[in-house]
């Protein structure tokens, strides 16, 4: 043998926050050159062509707030929040698929040490789509007309519903094994239910039957909660109260514990 | 933990999943620098034992100590003293052959300097050298195996579990792994081999378990397990596969039960154990003289897997296999 393929250092303790960071950098690294960053711009940018050029004269007069863009905007951001969520499924169904999550579960690690890291990429990825959305926001007409407290309530709630969807496309990808299948699972629930929420007309505009799944679905409470930390020029922006702003961080709350929990239950699985 | 020599020791292991029975009380021993070859078919409890010996799985019942550290009481120890390669190379496919290794070095607790460097002997050692910054999603499958082994080798374990290291490898790619052992064997490694290939337990390692349906079936080395089973035995073919029947009536009692019971439709060919080498031979030469049968090739050879199962199960080796498409 040449060079030994054999080690004679004795090991060093591995410190469990070099490993996340390691781990976290693994997956950021690659979204500069794999062109994962550039989607998740374009699809921000998309998001606000798609849905405000053309719905702009035909429901803009039909909401109640200063702009169709201030109406709008909570939209986009959580549509392209949902987008980084479809990506955190993809890796973690890379991960799963590659078999390196056994190996991980083999070496001196935290068990939750991995997942704690593509929940950071993760929450990259949201900043990433928030910053984007609210650039897109701002040149259509968007503005946060509310105390910088509520601004600052914007931008986390705004994370949290991002860690909420992160954690449910995470699960899907390590569920299903299938970075393929991602895409197209978590595009119904996003479709579905970005159409019908409050977020591109207001809920009277919805037929009857279906009104009630209308009002009370999560992303309806997280699109009102979100309007109501913007603001607007005109009174009609929801106001920030517990009945707002308590059943969105109840469904946000919900999907984080549910999504935890079926997370172990999947980690267990053989 | 180098107060016994034993860096493995297993005591009547069990697991079920479910009500398919994996493991029914296995115990087995390997010693510092020693290569356990644990041979068997697909479904015979060799992954599982791995498994649980590596902590991805707990055992029912029974105790297993790697280095020192018992898998059930201080699984962090036994992750700490390990290398283990599955059957499927275990790399991440976004990153390149170097940068898995700075990965997996820092996830060792190396510096970064330390793991770039430890990065690039080992890229020298396993011949990846020109292929260190290209994406490992392009590597070939036996460049993929060997920068998987390689990514296992950051830092000094004490126990490696290779299972089915060589499965579908390219000659070359198999040799550098057959190299590899014998580097663990001299710097004292203990080495778990699993494999279903009777040549690679046998050329590898010191002793050899068989397992079959979860239990251990035999035990020992090589060359006394190939005494057990036998040792040489006698293929025949004739020249027109329609004679196999008439060649197996020709053999009479020279052909045993089982292997008689062996042959199918589709057999091309008699074998049978020689115990007697040569003589054996001749006799069923005059045999097949007298019965005027033309053959194409008699030979003494060493037994298969199949032979070995035979012998030691009873029955065909592809009986006790789920799967008998990747057995040579």
């Amino acid at each position: 043998m040449t060079v030994g393929a054999i080690p004679v250092s004795t090991r060093a303790m591995p410190s469990t926050v070099q490993q996340w960071w390691t781990l976290t950098t693994r997956m950021i690294a690659p979204t500069l050159s794999n062109g994962e960053l550039a989607t998740q711009i374009i699809g921000s940018i998309v998001f606000t062509v798609g849905f405000y050029l053309p719905l702009k004269n035909i429901l803009g007069a039909v909401q109640p707030m200063s702009s169709y863009a201030q109406y709008l905007t909570p939209l986009i951001v959580v549509q392209a929040i949902f987008f980084a969520a479809v990506s955190a499924a993809f890796r973690s169904a890379m991960d799963a698929l590659a078999g390196i999550n056994r190996r991980f579960r083999a070496m001196p690690m935290a068990r939750l040490t991995p997942l704690a890291a593509r929940m950071t990429a993760s929450m990259y990825r949201c900043v990433v789509a928030l910053v984007v959305a609210l650039v897109c926001g701002h040149i259509i007409g968007f503005r946060f007309y509310g105390t910088v407290w509520h601004t600052i309530g914007f931008i986390v709630f705004a994370l949290l519903i991002g860690a909420a969807l992160a954690l449910m496309g995470d699960l899907i990808g390590a569920a299903t094994k299938n970075p393929e299948a991602t895409a197209p699972l978590l595009l119904v629930p996003q479709v579905t239910l970005g159409l019908t929420s409050v977020g591109l007309q207001p809920v009277e505009r919805f037929p009857g039957w279906i009104q009630p799944f209308v009002r009370e679905q999560p992303l309806s409470h997280w699109l009102n909660a979100l309007r109501a930390l913007a603001g607007d020029s005109t009174p009609a922006a929801p106001a920030v109260t517990w009945s707002v702003i308590g059943p969105a961080l109840a469904w946000v709350a919900a999907f984080i514990v549910i999504f935890t929990w079926l997370h172990a239950v999947v980690a267990r699985r053989p | 933990m180098s107060s016994t020599d034993k860096a493995v020791v297993v005591e009547d292991l069990r697991k079920s999943f479910g009500s398919v029975v994996a493991l029914r009380g296995i115990s087995f021993e390997v010693g510092r620098g020693e290569v356990l070859g644990l041979l068997g078919p697909n479904g015979a409890g060799k992954t599982t034992t791995v498994d649980i010996l590596s902590t991805l799985a707990t055992p029912d019942s029974g105790t297993a100590i790697v280095a020192g550290h018992n898998v059930r009481t201080d699984p962090g120890g036994v992750r700490r003293s390990i290398m283990l390669t599955g059957q499927q190379v275990a790399l991440d496919d976004m990153l390149t052959g170097r940068q898995n290794l700075v990965m997996f070095g820092r996830l060792q607790g190396l510096k970064k300097a330390q793991a770039k460097s430890r990065a690039a002997e080992l890229l020298d050692r396993f011949d990846l050298a020109q292929a260190a910054d290209r994406s490992v999603k392009h590597y070939s499958g036996g460049m993929r195996r060997r920068i998987d082994i390689a990514c296992g080798l950051v830092v000094r374990p004490e126990v490696v579990f290779l299972d089915e290291p060589t499965t579908g490898l390219d000659p070359r790619s198999r040799l550098a792994i057959w190299e590899l052992v014998s580097d663990f064997k001299a710097d004292g490694i203990a080495t778990l081999l699993t494999t279903q290939y009777l040549e690679e337990a046998d050329s590898l390692s010191d002793r050899i378990i068989v397992i079959d349906k979860g239990t251990i079936i035999a035990e020992g080395t090589a060359d006394s397990l190939k005494e057990r089973i036998g040792g040489t035995y006698c293929e025949i073919v004739p020249r027109d596969v329609n004679d196999v029947p008439a060649l197996a009536a020709a053999l009479g009692s020279l052909l045993p039960a089982e292997n008689r019971a062996a042959l199918t439709d589709t057999s091309d060919r008699v074998s049978m154990p020689a115990p007697d080498g040569a003589t054996t031979l001749m006799a069923a030469l005059n045999l097949i003289s007298t019965a005027d049968i033309e053959l194409q090739d008699i030979a003494l050879r060493r037994p298969s897997l199949d032979e070995v199962f035979l012998q030691l199960t009873g029955r065909p080796e592809a009986d006790a296999a789920v799967d008998v498409g990747a057995l040579t």
